[in-house]
């Protein structure tokens, strides 16, 4: 052959090499969607305690290794989960659940209705100041007529029950540290309690014995557990896959094409509350939150915090929720602001506000610095403490404050939201340390009340009476948005921050 | 009698035959500051915005003719809070610089006036002091202290104090091994009198080269420490707040953050170059060849 020859030749065993290569690589994609596992990256939520029942809030992180009788599903329904089915006593004292067969906890043993007893007499007994502990309150007794059922007997009717019951988590009695502070929960989910690095980082490994046939599709799921860095930023870089996302972070990230935006079904509502324990003169005056009030433009507020898809209410309940009052909305006095009033109102009370400081708490939000500067306009000067969450909570804990700027999550039940208002529940500093027990009776009583409708009013009375005396202030609502990134299949957001349920979730996830 | 030692200018014509025979970076350092300077003080009442109005539907803004180098995340005018925060940065670090110099100086020198075992006491403290990262110890202070101005320039201050001790200190040991000292000490003087009447005067010049050289350092630390979200409020418009802000929207709005770092550079920046030629005209002992400025030699001074 001649030397041209064997160039030809040469050149012809490239291109048709370089032909093939591009050819195949076109369809690596395809094989890497086909294949199963992976490590799905998540950065949405904290995790506050290695024991499950003694959450102070942060709840979505462990509903990957711990499963509940009941789960809220994406719409706010209740669903059976652990419990296959569920059946409720005419009178609503007796709730009898019968539990799935062949129920693995990560320890390899099986899930009995011993189990379910042992962790609800857990709760009940050496729980304090959880959730649960109105709840817990009525349960009379709870027993395991056999291995498959469970019984629990109320005193009272208790309405949000089988809602709350879906935080109320399966553990083996076994978990290291059962008796005083579980520091390795033994769960029934998806995934393992793996290495947790508080505030830094949690990896969760996949449990290869769990009930859900063919699930799950993740070889394991890691969480960054940070509360300061920005996700979108890694989200966009695929540090992460699913990441919660501000309005502007999301307007960036939906050109792009690189991930979906979602929404939690539930919202999260804003509100500016006034020390309600110990309230210091001029701010222990209705007038004075009352002008206050007015100088808060409600519409500007939510449009900045949730875009033009936000709210701006005067209700725990957004527009559509069951429990949510048309005329009490129409009715509402702080719907505009109205800064002439407000500057009346503060002239009938005798309030020079140039000669007075507000005390004023937040968490390092910029939600937060847009109510001081409405706040300002009325004249008074302002001493902002913009604190993280466990600051926050032990500053409004104590007196030297005046009026704080807080948001709340989704919920699993309203009646999570109301119980922060009562004497004796769990969190009440946001709200200000509320202590009436008017309101405490109208809010046990709804919890109490069978019939929906009934209910619903006694909620509203609670509502109302809190904007009567002028507790706080509700800004409005918007849709917690979350990003995920296109390689994430089958996964949308649920109602709460839960990310495993018993008709979605991560189990069903994959990359 | 008392000798003071102090530069001499050299005779020159006329002003522009003087700047031209002046290093090319004081000139352009000074150029700029003057400006600077200028506007942080004197401009931002004349703009017509408050650096806390907020325009919530105009928020990320580019510069523009209403908003010349733009709005913030909240709407908030850039350009005003740049200068606000200028002149906020400037009261902090010059309040602290002075604060350090006044306590460092002082403590210095009356610890070594009083004797090697106060002195060593006294230093050996300023040892464990500076230990600590400044900015650490800013950071420490300020806990205790509070939130403010008035606990951020008193925490500033306290730790930049121990250095301008040892300067002095140093400082001290050169001149107290002089003729003059011990000419005064055979008149008669004290050890205060000798060192504030004749001492202290030799020392102003290396102290004021070293403030120079703080000036700039507080300025770094206080926008460090209001990055961090400490010492002022959360609107604040300091550099340091306005940066920590900005990080969080470059994607949206770039300019945000590049404005108050631009501005940081340039003025420490400035400020160093100010510095260094200062050190070189003031500082007797310390000349360069070749610089157009010719330290002083010392003169008798009338006691």
């Amino acid at each position: 052959m001649t030397p041209s020859g064997v160039l030809a030749l040469r050149r012809r065993h490239f291109l048709l090499g370089t032909a093939g290569l591009a050819i195949s690589s076109a369809f690596l994609p395809l094989v890497a969607i086909a294949q199963e596992g992976g490590t799905l990256k998540i950065g949405m939520l904290g995790l506050d305690t290695s024991d499950p029942h003694r959450h102070t809030g942060s709840i979505g992180v462990q509903q990957v290794y711990v499963e509940a009788l009941t789960s809220i599903a994406r719409d706010g329904s209740v669903e059976p989960w652990l419990a296959e089915s569920i059946d409720v006593s005419d009178d609503g004292l007796n709730y009898t659940f019968k539990l799935r067969p062949n129920i693995s906890f990560h320890n390899g043993d099986t899930l009995t209705a011993s189990d379910v007893v042992a962790n609800v007499t857990r709760v009940k007994k050496e729980i304090s100041g959880g959730w649960l502990v109105s709840a817990m309150e009525y349960v009379d007794s709870v027993e395991a007529p056999d291995e498959a059922t469970v019984v629990i007997k109320m005193s009272e009717p208790y309405a949000p029950l089988l809602n709350l019951l879906s935080e109320l988590w399966i553990l083996s009695p076994k978990s290291e540290g059962w008796d005083a502070n579980i520091t390795m929960p033994i769960g029934t989910g998806p995934f393992t309690f793996g290495d947790w690095r508080p505030k830094d980082s949690f990896t969760a490994p996949a449990f290869d014995k769990y009930w859900m046939d063919g699930m799950p599709k993740l070889s394991s799921v890691w969480f960054d557990l940070r509360d300061t860095t920005d996700k979108s930023l890694a989200l966009q870089s695929g540090d992460l896959h699913i990441a919660t996302l501000s309005v502007e972070a999301a307007e960036t990230i939906k050109p792009m094409g690189i991930a979906r935006i979602g929404s939690l079904g539930d919202t999260n509502w804003y509100s500016v509350a006034f020390n309600n324990r110990s309230a210091r003169a001029p701010f222990d005056d209705v007038r004075v939150r009352q002008a206050i009030g007015y100088c808060l433009d409600k519409k500007a507020f939510m449009q900045f915090e949730g875009g033009p898809d936000a709210v701006a209410t005067c209700q725990m309940t957004a527009p559509g929720n069951f429990y949510f009052d048309q005329a009490m909305e129409d009715a509402d006095p702080f719907k505009a602001p109205d800064l002439d009033k407000a500057k009346a109102l503060l002239a009938e009370a005798g309030v020079n506000p140039g000669d007075h400081t507000i005390r004023f708490v937040s968490w390092q939000e910029d939600y937060a610095q847009v109510v001081v500067q409405m706040i300002r306009k009325l004249g008074f000067q302002i001493d902002h403490s913009a604190l993280d969450d466990v600051g926050a909570q032990q500053r409004l804990a104590g007196d030297d404050w005046d009026v704080n700027v807080m948001s709340s999550g989704p919920r699993a039940d309203l009646f999570l939201r109301y119980v922060r208002l009562m004497s004796d529940g769990p969190n009440p500093t946001l709200w200000g340390n509320i202590q009436d027990p008017d309101l405490d009776k109208l809010i046990s009583s709804a919890s109490r009340e069978p019939n929906d409708d009934k209910r619903r009013q006694l909620y509203l009375d609670a509502m109302q009476r809190v904007q009567d005396k002028m507790y706080f202030i509700v800004l409005g609502h918007a849709a917690r948005l979350v990003g995920i990134r296109n390689e994430v299949k089958d996964f949308e957001p649920g109602f709460t921050y839960s990310l495993n349920w018993a008709s979605g979730g991560i189990a069903g996830a994959s990359l | 009698m008392s000798v003071i030692h102090q530069p001499t200018v050299r005779p020159t014509g006329a002003a522009w035959r003087w700047l031209r025979e002046q290093p090319p970076s004081l000139l352009f350092a000074v150029a700029l500051l003057i400006p600077i300077l200028a506007a942080v003080l004197f401009a931002p009442p004349l703009i017509g915005y408050s650096p806390f109005d907020q325009d919530l539907l105009a928020r990320n803004q580019g510069p523009s003719a209403a908003h010349l180098l733009g709005t913030d995340h909240l709407g908030r005018d850039v350009f005003v809070r740049l200068l606000d925060g200028g002149r906020t940065t400037l009261l902090v670090s010059i309040s602290a610089t002075i604060f350090a110099f006044v306590l460092g100086v002082g403590v210095g020198l009356v610890a070594i006036t009083f004797g090697r075992i106060t002195e060593s006491v006294v230093f050996g403290f300023l040892d464990l002091v500076r230990a600590l990262p400044g900015t650490l110890m800013a950071l420490l202070l300020i806990v205790a202290l509070g939130s403010g101005l008035g606990p951020l320039i008193l925490a500033l201050g306290l730790s930049y104090s121990p250095h301008v001790a040892y300067i002095a200190r140093a400082a001290y040991q050169r001149e107290i091994s002089r003729d003059y000292v011990r000419a005064a000490r055979t008149f008669g003087g004290g050890p205060m009198h000798v060192l504030w009447r004749h001492i202290v005067p030799n020392l102003l010049g290396v102290l004021v080269t070293q403030a120079a050289i703080i000036l700039p350092r507080c300025i770094v630390t206080e926008s460090v420490l209001s990055f961090l979200g400490v010492g002022s409020s959360p609107d604040a418009p300091t550099w340091g707040r306005m940066i920590s802000d900005a990080s969080r929207t470059i994607q949206q709005a770039p300019y945000v953050l590049m404005m108050p770092l631009i501005a940081l550079v340039v003025l420490t920046t400035c400020i160093s170059i100010f510095g260094d030629h200062l050190r070189r005209w003031l500082d007797p002992v310390r000349e360069s060849a070749g610089d157009n400025i010719t330290p002083l030699p010392a003169r008798e001074v009338q006691p």
